[in-house]
């Protein structure tokens, strides 16, 4: 058995990988208990294997391997402060687990202060861009008037402190409301191009991986039995959930 | 119900599988064309990492898993292609667990596929929990002290690729493929303070955002998901071959094509309903 599993590992992968991927795009037709169970095996494999790797390649390796092996015992206060955010589920020492929560949050706090100033500081001075001189060509000039006019357009339509009730920023607002309108049709623009990358990717993979694998296997004779009793399986399962009456609601 | 009230009410699933067959021809022909214009952004990516000098370490951090491996995986395949062919080092340092494994994968695959040897070309650091900020801001100052070793559990001192790596004065550039929001923590902690050229493979959900970084400078290239890596591939001179980025790129092409004309078709429909309702309650 452990020799024809080796001997058929790359296959039993394709074949799991396509059978969750025909699972998952079931839901397109319908929702699905065949949908529902990848679904649930997929988030209990990830988090299984997440904790695998976080064991093997980072708590054996960089602490406990260091505590116990190492003879670095002072490691085990990283255990001692870790846990003390577990004691947010007592409520008599719920108090315990704020300090570390503090902790942290101070340290974010502290970060994103300095990232604040190394992200937006860069920007704003990029955004004064010189109109003409230094080999500017014409189109580089009018390219810059228009990041002007947009940017000023935009950042009116956030001037809150006031009414838009004088016809200058009332239209300046405006005019920033449709660039945004369009800044946000190309950002989904991109959302589509990556979502339909992400389904061009499983496609394929059953195109390029799993469709010469299934052609290969059709000379098994076990294979094709194996093959016309799932297809069975799948028959009455669609025959039976289409007859079901549906709920009413009431 | 007439035909443009039937334009407007088209059966979803009739939809997706309409999508389904336009985006699977270029999938089983696999045109070997590339796209011929290259992205000015993909371009200065590809001058930024052809500019490394090749003592100096490149490192490529990934920060995706399976869900979006079909856009940042061809782009570390095709940075890994660029660097192995050029001859500059570089080290994969991943901060998601199942993206650690993917990433290891395509490593393996390139450096096998173009005759390198993994410790003299290059060096998987494997998975790193983070805080990515806490990481890399000690890696900068001090970087054996924060990554000791490799995936393998070798010292970083005793792989050939690594043991002259001491801080970030060693650090050509740094390349960050990533389906998640980490790209300002580079730029805070790691690229700015210390003049380091970052490079940006996002998703093509997360590029738009990425444009005012460009402009200022604060990242000197970007790969806009698999399209990136298809026209860095054409820069790469692969342009004649059958590649998943090229063939990804044309399904790409197809199926907004595809989608646009839908929009049409539904918007003729429905303006003709609406202006088809207008004039039945006139002539009513």
């Amino acid at each position: 058995m452990a020799n024809w599993l080796s001997a058929h590992t790359s296959a039993i992968t394709i074949w799991c990988g396509a059978i969750s991927t025909f699972a998952i795009y079931s839901v397109l037709y319908a929702e699905n208990k065949f949908y529902r169970f990848f679904e649930h095996v997929f988030i209990g494999l990830a988090s299984g294997y997440g904790m695998y790797v976080t064991w093997n390649e980072v708590v054996y390796p960089k602490w406990w391997k260091l505590m116990v092996n190492d003879g670095q015992w002072y490691w085990v206060f990283a255990a001692v402060l870790g846990s003390m955010f577990y004691f947010m589920y007592s409520r008599k020492h719920a108090w315990v687990s704020r300090v570390i929560f503090g902790l942290f949050m101070g340290l974010g706090a502290g970060g994103a202060f300095r990232e604040f100033y190394q992200i937006y500081f860069p920007q704003i001075g990029a955004s004064m861009k010189p109109i003409t001189g230094g080999g500017m060509t014409v189109w580089d000039t009018l390219n810059i008037v228009v990041f002007y006019v947009i940017l000023f357009a935009s950042m009116s339509y956030f001037f809150f402190s006031f009414d838009h009730k004088s016809s200058a920023i009332k239209h300046t607002a405006m005019a920033g409301r449709w660039f945004l309108m369009i800044g946000f049709g190309a950002m989904f623009g991109a959302t589509v191009m990556g979502r339909m990358t992400l389904f061009i990717g499983r496609f394929n993979f059953l195109v390029n991986d799993w469709a010469p694998q299934a052609r290969s296997d059709w000379s098994s004779g076990i294979f094709r039995a194996l093959v016309s009793l799932f297809a069975l399986v799948l028959i009455v399962m669609i025959v039976r959930a289409v007859r079901r009456p549906k709920a009413k609601h009431e | 119900m007439n035909i443009f009230a039937k334009l407007q009410n088209i059966d979803r699933r009739i939809l997706y599988l309409l999508v389904a067959l336009v985006i699977i021809i270029p999938l089983v022909r696999r045109p070997a064309k590339h796209p011929h214009t290259i992205f000015k952004e993909v371009q200065n990516a590809y001058n930024t990492v052809q500019a490394v000098p090749n003592d100096k370490l490149v490192i490529l951090s990934s920060y995706f898993d399976a869900g979006t491996v079909a856009e940042n995986g061809p782009q570390i395949e095709v940075m890994m292609r660029h660097l192995f062919r050029k001859g500059t080092k570089f080290a994969v340092i991943t901060w998601d667990p199942v993206g650690a494994e993917l990433v290891s994968k395509i490593g393996k695959k390139i450096s096998k596929q173009m005759g390198k040897k993994y410790g003299r070309d290059w060096v998987d650091l494997g998975y790193n929990p983070g805080p990515v900020y806490v990481i890399i801001s000690g890696m900068a100052k001090d970087f054996q002290s924060v990554i000791k070793q490799d995936k393998y559990g070798t010292k970083l001192a005793d792989i050939p690729a690594t043991k002259n790596i001491k801080s970030a004065k060693q650090i050509g550039a740094v390349v960050e493929t990533t389906a998640s929001g980490t790209v300002p923590t580079w730029i805070a902690y790691f690229n700015m303070p210390n003049n380091i050229p970052l490079v940006y493979c996002p998703t093509a959900v997360m590029a738009a955002e990425a444009y005012p970084y460009l402009d200022s400078g604060q990242l000197k290239g970007m790969l806009n998901g698999v399209i990136g890596a298809a026209q860095y591939e054409t820069l790469l001179g692969m342009g004649d071959k059958p590649t998943y980025s090229s063939a990804a790129s044309w399904a790409l092409s197809t199926a907004h094509i595809f989608i646009i004309v839908l929009l049409i078709i539904g918007n003729i429909g429905y303006f003709a309903a609406n202006r088809a309702g207008r004039g039945g309650r006139r002539n009513g």
